[in-house]
């Protein structure tokens, strides 16, 4: 009699327990932890290579016109306009990879797809510093100089992009 | 957010040209020589009216006309 009671306890317990676990999430649903992420430049679209194709990494940390920002896994949706900069990517191995970007735009879709399209971009070890110190003297000129509105206007924009450079590549 | 080019009358293509170009001036040299050829680009054309060609004109000569008057006027 009494050992019955206790069995009966015991069901009682489980079916219990099996209500919780189902509303638990299970391993087959889990989200994922790493983003997709696909670069590409309009001159390498095709073979040799974009630099990246849904491939799977850690994190992306940027330089937005909005400030600097990492992007993880599960984040929310959004569109961002790049300013001239580096772009960090941290890969699966935990390695990280340089490159810097020109300007263009990063998308970050539902599920951790994100694509990043720029005009131009190469990884920061392939940049020469004595280039970007000679170009900096030559745009610093025509931006204190007397030329047309325009001239000025694009040398500052070149500045802007120099300046950056010249930091990521310290 | 205003930008500095943007009230000087560049597009935002004419800025994301002059970003790119720079940026592969600043390549070490051999690469510096591959990405340059990509910045290169020689078209011309020619206006027609009334059954007539006009004069062909190189139309980076008559970009770079039409964004010196669309700086001095602010882009407006």
């Amino acid at each position: 009699m009494n050992s019955l009671r206790i069995a009966r306890a015991a069901l009682r317990v489980r079916s219990a327990a099996v209500r919780t676990t189902q509303q638990c999430r299970g391993y087959a649903e889990a989200v994922p932890d790493k983003i997709k992420l696909s670069l590409s430049l309009p001159h390498q679209p095709h073979p040799p290579q974009p630099i990246y194709k849904s491939q799977d990494v850690v994190q992306v940390n940027m330089t937005a016109h909005s400030g600097v920002m990492g992007v993880l896994a599960n984040h929310v949706p959004a569109i961002e306009q790049l300013a001239p900069g580096v772009v960090e990517v941290i890969e699966e191995s935990g390695g990280s990879k340089q490159f810097f970007l020109s300007g263009g735009f990063a998308v970050i879709q539902p599920k951790s797809v994100m694509s990043i399209n720029a005009v131009e971009g190469f990884p920061v070890e392939d940049f020469s510093p004595e280039n970007v110190k000679a170009q900096i003297d030559e745009a610093t000129k025509v931006a204190n100089g007397s030329g047309s509105e325009q001239d000025i206007a694009e040398a500052k924009i070149e500045l802007e992009v120099l300046e950056s450079l010249q930091a990521a590549l310290k | 957010m205003t930008f500095a080019w943007k009230a000087a009358g560049i597009t935002y293509n004419r800025y994301l040209a002059v970003a790119a170009r720079v940026v592969r001036r600043s390549l070490k040299d051999d690469k510096r020589l591959a990405a340059e050829r990509r910045g290169e680009s020689d078209l011309r054309f020619a206006k027609w009216s009334n059954g007539k060609q006009g004069d062909v004109k190189n139309l980076a000569d008559a970009n770079a006309a039409a964004a010196v008057a669309s700086a001095a006027t602010g882009g407006q």
